[in-house]
């Protein structure tokens, strides 16, 4: 973000501006920081009152860094790692949040990332490309549909699943969740699609028309490959949606092993109430892949966001 | 006269109806999941189930959501959790973005840093700050429960009763529990917020505050009379979009409140969640869940209106 200029020239005061940063940044890491220590520490150690901060305390000496009862008894829990030979790893992981949720959660976000990109982009090119009529009332409803409480559009979907399955169709609980995530978080997406196409020029396309190209292999050929940047902002940011969503894979999926891991995870929070290292281990291990890829895609993740409010 | 071939008139139709193919996916998705699930909620919302079936009532259950008192109540507490985090974010949020626009080293990575709450899930965003608070054993417990700093008795804030309500029974002031909540919801919204108000000023030009400095402006005069009528639209959308994801996410106090204590933080759609899948009464949520409605497409058909004025004065 550093490239795009500042509106202030006359900057005496860096440091100023650098401590509130810097402790804005600081308050809002606490609640992580705090979680990331506790995930550390000995069911001991937290048991204990009034609560220690840091678990680094002897008889006599109040903080004593080579006194550290740090443990990883949290991770272990969550895991459940056994030896098994025969595996790639020389162990297997048993913890059912790992070993079943997980699984879930990846298959759906990929999946329905996958068809959101693909049908914002389809959508999003009509739209930026194509005058006809609707054109606008169908962009306002897109956007209107997004009104809908959640909440509401779980109350219809619960009762279409019973009565689905009740009816002997073939019905799979997977394929249904996914085009319901498709659902929910494909009206946003349109709209970033649609501000993608918008900015590259038109005349790109009509230069490659000219030359003999057909209007499908202008797609392909010249907007496509501009687009991959938008594409994968779209991508990224329904991985996360569906990664994070809870209710609807919570109250429409009717086989607990195919639940997704935020099921996994508010069920591990109800077996292990006072097991606050398990909890935070837990609340980490799902939390760190999509930090990861925040991390690595942030730039992608910030234009999508800024494309996706402002326009909307 | 060239005779048009049935070959090529049908790839012409083909190529005019183009727009209508690659959206009509997109149509079928949103009518199945968005659409019909709206107008059966309506639908919904007017029958009541009888030992035969579903049967008419017509506002029935209109009349008796609005005469429970959990209704009321949560009126009250959404305002107050609504206007405590819409007002804290904004605050906070802008004051953030302003300090990131200057030119400084590092605000690319004080902005990472600051993202990190947004990336985690709401479970794990209510339950991170249960875990500071949980009575006994959470690490702030160990100075909210002192007697001395919170007298008489201490705080528990996930357990603590309210307190006396200044006006009547409005819910104000709020209840810990309802002060962690905006808490908790403002930070997990503060960074999208910063991040649309930061790109909002960065778009402005360079040359009318220094125009304003010229004229003797200092910064508080340039931030009120410059940038604020600047990116008003901006702040007015991200008032609303706070508003519309504070009116539909429930997931923070699942893993945080669940409602509780008691009903103190049962806001409108927690209320709703808990008429319909703890009462199973679908007919009542129905018609919570409408007016719920309303007041996202007022809030939606907002954002549009202040939109378009800024696309109109561009």
């Amino acid at each position: 973000m550093s490239k795009i200029s500042s509106p202030f020239r006359h900057n005496n005061n860096h440091w100023l501006i650098h401590a509130a940063l810097i402790l804005i940044v600081f308050i809002s890491m606490v609640p992580i920081i705090l979680t990331v220590i506790t995930s550390f520490k000995l069911q001991q150690d937290i048991e204990r009152t009034p609560p220690v901060l840091l678990p680094c305390d002897t008889a006599t000496q109040s903080f004593d860094l080579s006194a550290c009862r740090w443990s990883l008894t949290g991770y272990q829990h969550v895991l459940n790692p056994a030896p098994a030979p025969k595996s790639l790893l020389g162990f297997k992981i048993n913890g059912t949040l790992i070993s079943v949720y997980l699984g879930n959660t990846i298959l759906y976000a990929t999946a329905t990332s996958l068809l959101v990109v693909l049908l914002a982009v389809m959508s999003g090119y009509a739209f930026s490309r194509f005058r006809f009529r609707g054109h606008k009332a169908l962009m306002t409803g897109i956007l209107v549909i997004t009104g809908v409480p959640l909440l509401t559009n779980l109350l219809a979907l619960y009762q279409m699943g019973i009565i689905i399955r009740k009816s002997g169709l073939p019905y799979d609980d997977r394929v249904f969740i996914v085009i319901v995530y498709i659902g929910l978080f494909l009206p946003l997406s349109v709209w970033i699609a649609k501000g993608f196409f918008d900015a590259i020029p038109r005349d790109l396309e009509d230069a490659a028309l000219i030359d003999g190209c057909s209007r499908l292999g202008a797609l392909f050929r010249i907007i496509m490959p501009l687009t991959i940047p938008g594409m994968i902002a779209i991508f990224l940011l329904t991985f996360v949606n569906v990664w994070n969503e809870f209710l609807a894979g919570y109250l429409l999926i009717e086989k607990n092993n195919l639940k997704p891991v935020m099921f996994g995870l508010y069920n591990f929070l109800g077996e292990n109430l006072i097991n606050l290292q398990v909890i935070g281990a837990a609340c980490i291990l799902i939390s760190l892949p999509i930090i990861l890829l925040f991390l690595y895609f942030r730039r992608s993740f910030f234009i999508a966001m800024v494309e996706g409010s402002v326009k909307g | 006269m060239q005779q048009i071939l049935p070959q090529e008139n049908r790839r012409k139709w083909f190529r005019n109806s183009m727009p209508f193919w690659l959206i009509l996916p997109t149509i079928i998705v949103l009518l199945v999941v968005q659409v019909y699930p709206l107008l059966y909620t309506a639908w919904l919302s007017l029958e009541q189930r009888q030992q035969t079936g579903w049967s008419f009532v017509g506002i029935q259950n209109f009349k008796l959501l609005f005469a429970t008192s959990l209704f009321s109540d949560s009126i009250g507490l959404t305002i107050v959790f609504l206007v405590g985090h819409v007002v804290l974010t904004m605050i906070v949020g802008f004051i953030t973005a302003f300090l990131l626009s200057r030119k400084i080293r590092f605000t690319g990575l004080y902005l990472t840093l600051l993202f990190l709450p947004w990336v985690l899930s709401q479970i794990i965003a209510g339950e991170i700050f249960r875990l500071m608070v949980l009575p006994d054993y959470g690490i702030l417990s160990g100075i909210l429960q002192n007697p001395a700093l919170f007298p008489p008795s201490g705080l528990s804030v996930l357990t603590a009763s309210p307190p006396t309500p200044w006006f009547g029974s409005f819910p104000f002031p709020p209840s810990p529990a309802m002060v962690l909540l905006i808490l908790a919801s403002t930070w997990r919204a503060l960074p999208f917020v910063t991040l649309l108000i930061l790109a909002s000023i960065q778009l402005i030009p360079l040359e009318i505050i220094e125009s304003g400095r010229i004229d003797g402006a200092n910064t508080l005069q340039i931030i009120r009379y410059i940038m604020v009528p600047i990116i008003l639209p901006t702040l007015v959308v991200a008032i609303f979009s706070l508003t519309l994801n504070a009116m539909n996410g429930v997931g923070l106090i699942f893993s945080l409140t669940a409602g509780g204590p008691g009903t103190e933080t049962q806001i409108m759609p927690w209320l709703l969640y808990s008429i319909g899948w703890q009462q199973l009464n679908f007919s009542g949520a129905a018609a919570l869940a409408l007016v719920i409605a309303v007041v996202n497409l007022a809030l939606i058909i907002g954002t549009l209106r202040v939109t378009r004025v800024e696309e109109a004065s561009n």
